[in-house]
């Protein structure tokens, strides 16, 4: 596999504000990619450098190895969107679409093939202004389809989705991944991608806090089991000699890392120590979402 | 740059914007032509150069050429529509180029509607009013070429404002004062200077006599150097800087 997408040390300062720092990054070939941190992490910046809207102040943006404006016809192997808000209320969603697909040399065939794949070809010929956000999103998506491109690069798609529309672009999003091509795909929460994405990139104030497969990110905090107990310093120096390390205390209760709930209750009848519940936490995504950034803005 | 230029000439068309200025334009020209027969005494519309202003008010339609130019270019920063235009093409010097030709096209549609509508209303209305055509046909020849030429570069013209100020009223609002007020002033206090300016040089290219005002030749050439200034300075400022 090669890397579509690729930051080396990506910089991009405004002013004496720094948004992206030496930020690198990979996005393998025919992967979904889920593009994460919180708002204000530097994710769309980074993202405007990827397709050349913005300069970066140091280091490079590379899309299939070169900077996106040195791409031949890159609408044709590249589809993104920015803004789903994006368009002149006064067109009409296929005029959109015709006007972007003339620059593509797209012909009007594919105009009205996109417009089936988003579901907008009831409304195409109305006004883009009178849209709902989620028609919008959807024109918006067209519009990066339009090129039948190999890559899609989607910035926050899934803000002001109603339930429904979420679980639609999910399964768009699937389906477009399951053909072997590649999505990068941004949002601040990791819930709304989870089903979604194999992988993920995590940034908070503009630097890498981690890039793994989501799965490595589930097991990498799955395991944590709270013990309430009468006795927590006893318990604690028991775990140090059993050789735990991932334990930490908050007044009655100890919370184990790493450690089965069995190995965990044997530790605790070994050293005699009372133990009033034992409970096995499931760790959402999202915890380890806010604990991997939350442990960057320290 | 084909491509592009089908895209930016189907923007122009996909919009009632193009429309309801070409209306304004009509609308204008009309009122001028109406206004400079009607309002004044038989004596005066006898006089070449008052025929002339008549027959040179196709040029009030290269106003609205240039705001056609403004909002070409100024819709994609405000409804953001410049990011999927440059997504799609992200050579910004090829945007930008084809934009000119598409508005100078428009401007040169303006022109033609100008031509035609000032030569038919004015010489229906002297007609109505009894009044000797004195104008030579070579005149009219030369107004109906300037006021072309003048329509196609205060397209671009107005297209590289558009570039440079991005924010649409604010261009609007700035091609006004240039035109109606700092040109005016500066024209009326300062001739020699004054008459060398857009607005004024596009007069001239109408084949209009107004004291001071430059031969429709040496005024092509004030405008064509004016645009061309300009339009350097759009492409300087496309082609560099981020994009929000």
């Amino acid at each position: 596999m090669s890397a579509v997408l690729e930051t080396r040390g990506l910089t991009k300062r405004f002013g004496d504000v720094t948004a992206v720092s030496e930020l690198s990054f990979a996005v393998q070939e025919g992967t979904v990619t889920g593009f994460l941190g919180p708002n204000g992490a530097g994710k769309t910046t980074t993202m405007r450098m990827l397709l050349g809207l913005a300069e970066p102040t140091g280091g490079q943006a590379l899309v299939f190895g070169r900077r996106y404006r040195e791409l031949e016809q890159p609408a044709r192997r590249v589809g993104a969107v920015l803004e789903a808000s994006d368009l002149h209320p006064g067109r009409s969603g296929r005029d959109h679409l015709r006007v972007l697909a003339a620059a593509a040399g797209v012909g009007p065939a594919r105009v009205d093939e996109v417009l089936r794949l988003v579901e907008l070809g009831g409304v195409a010929d109305r006004r883009a202004g009178g849209y709902s956000l989620g028609m919008r999103q959807r024109l918006s998506l067209a519009t990066a389809l339009l090129g039948d491109p190999e890559l899609l690069v989607l910035d926050e798609p899934a803000n002001g989705l109603d339930p429904e529309g979420v679980r639609w672009l999910r399964d768009f999003l699937r389906a477009f991944g399951a053909e072997g091509r590649t999505v990068l795909v941004s949002s601040h929460l990791l819930a709304e991608v989870a089903q979604t994405v194999d992988r993920v990139v995590i940034i908070n104030h503009g630097r890498l806090v981690v890039q793994s497969p989501l799965s490595d990110l589930t097991a990498r905090l799955a395991g944590t089991v709270r013990v309430d107990t009468t006795r927590p310093e006893v318990f604690e120096r028991a775990l140090r000699a059993a050789g735990v390390t991932g334990a930490e205390r908050e007044n009655g209760t100890v919370r184990v890392h790493g450690l089965t709930a069995e190995r965990i209750g044997e530790i605790a009848f070994d050293a005699g120590v009372p133990v009033r519940q034992l409970t096995t936490e499931s760790s959402s995504l999202e915890d380890v979402f806010l604990e991997l950034t939350a442990g960057r803005e320290a | 740059m084909r491509a592009q230029l089908r895209s930016e000439l189907l923007k122009l068309r996909t919009t009632r914007t193009t429309l309801g200025l070409l209306l304004g334009a009509i609308a204008i020209v009309l009122l001028e032509v109406f206004g400079d027969v009607f309002s004044d005494n038989l004596q005066a519309i006898s006089t070449e150069d008052k025929q002339r202003v008549v027959f040179g008010a196709g040029t009030l339609g290269a106003l609205f050429a240039a705001y056609t130019g403004i909002i070409l270019l100024t819709n994609e920063f405000r409804y953001g529509t410049i990011r999927p235009t440059l997504l799609f093409e992200p050579r910004r010097r090829i945007v930008i180029g084809a934009k000119l030709i598409a508005v100078a096209l428009v401007g040169a549609a303006f022109g033609v509607v100008g031509v035609a509508l000032s030569f038919a209303a004015g010489f229906a209305a002297l007609d109505a009013r009894g009044v000797d055509f004195v104008v030579s046909g070579g005149h009219l020849a030369l107004a109906a070429g300037g006021t072309i030429a003048g329509c196609v570069l205060c397209a671009m013209f107005g297209l590289a404002i558009g570039a440079l100020i991005r924010h649409q009223v604010g261009a609007i609002v700035f091609l006004a004062v240039w035109f109606f007020t700092f040109e005016q002033i500066l024209f009326n206090d300062a001739p020699a200077v004054g008459r060398y300016l857009p607005g004024q040089a596009t007069s001239a290219l109408g084949g209009v006599t107004t004291p001071h005002l430059l031969s429709p030749t040496v005024g092509a050439v004030a405008l064509v150097l004016w645009t061309l200034a300009f339009v350097a300075l759009a492409m300087a400022r496309t082609e560099r800087g981020d994009i929000a």
